[in-house]
């Protein structure tokens, strides 16, 4: 499948979930800032990309749950070095290399943005 | 039982499919002053209906939300006297929610179709078991005719 057939069906996934116009849907949007995406959303476009895709994606596998319950993973509200190989391990198509220059834990929630679910996907094609 | 809007389960398919029914009497609360079953009851049969399903398909002790309604339509309504039967079939299933998808109809009529996401609450979101509310649970399921839950 080409780029930007990945690209155009992953924004209809996130604009369907969201309630959202695709204009408004952008690779660089974030999922919860930018496009008020709460909890249920996240099963929601789960669901659409399973179906848009054919592809089964396992709990946790994509939007993993309670990250950072490990002590050793976060130090004053800031991801140790420990966490942020963690994250890479377990978020390989986010864009961790940008997040390495201020990792708050509270800017974790910013990884999730739609250009993640398009490199998700590709991943998950290419398997 | 008065929220409980659903008499009978005749059919369960564990992950396929449910058939409920739903039979409107005047004697019904909503009723007392209305000719019309209210719409809204007609979704909340179709979305408990559909709970169950996703509750005995995904088993253990897993408690069930509705997590969205992506389409619904009313195209006629029911009332006092009239049987609703309900079909709720299972679209797509995860270990953390289900989509579904469900009619009611009236004599062969659709009265109510709706698209729906029921969420499971992640295991620190449930309540301690609280034997008195699981014991009338356990009660309202064997009344309608739902299986029981199987463990994990």
């Amino acid at each position: 499948m080409e780029d930007n057939e990945i690209i155009s069906k992953v924004t209809e996934c996130v604009a369907n979930a969201l309630g959202r116009d695709e204009e408004e849907v952008k690779l660089e949007s974030v999922l919860s800032r930018d496009l008020e995406a709460e909890s249920i959303d996240y099963l929601d476009i789960t669901f659409q990309l399973e179906k848009a895709f054919g592809i089964k994606i396992e709990k946790d596998e994509l939007f993993p749950q309670k990250i950072f319950q490990d002590a050793r993973y976060v130090s004053d509200g800031v991801v140790t070095a420990d966490g942020l190989a963690f994250l890479e391990q377990k978020l390989p198509y986010a864009d961790i290399a940008s997040f390495r220059v201020d990792p708050k834990v509270t800017a974790v929630p910013n990884l999730f943005t739609v250009s993640l679910l398009v490199n998700y996907v590709k991943t998950k094609i290419a398997a | 039982m008065r929220y409980v809007l659903i008499d009978r389960c005749l059919e369960l398919d564990k992950g396929v499919r449910i058939r409920t029914v739903k039979c409107v009497t005047r004697g019904e609360p909503f009723l007392r002053e209305l000719d019309r079953y209210p719409p809204t009851l007609v979704l909340e049969t179709l979305l408990q209906t559909g709970a169950a399903l996703a509750r005995v398909t995904a088993g253990g002790d897993k408690r069930s939300f509705l997590g969205k309604i992506t389409e619904a339509e009313f195209p006629a309504f029911a009332q006092a006297g009239d049987r609703i039967d309900v079909l709720v079939e299972a679209i797509q299933s995860r270990p953390d929610g289900t989509m579904l998808h469900g009619e009611a109809r009236v004599d062969g009529a659709l009265v109510g179709r709706a698209e729906f996401m029921i969420g499971f609450l992640p295991a620190e979101l449930v309540p301690a078991p609280d034997p008195k509310a699981d014991e009338r649970r356990r009660l309202t399921r064997k009344a309608i005719g739902l299986p029981p839950v199987e463990e994990a």
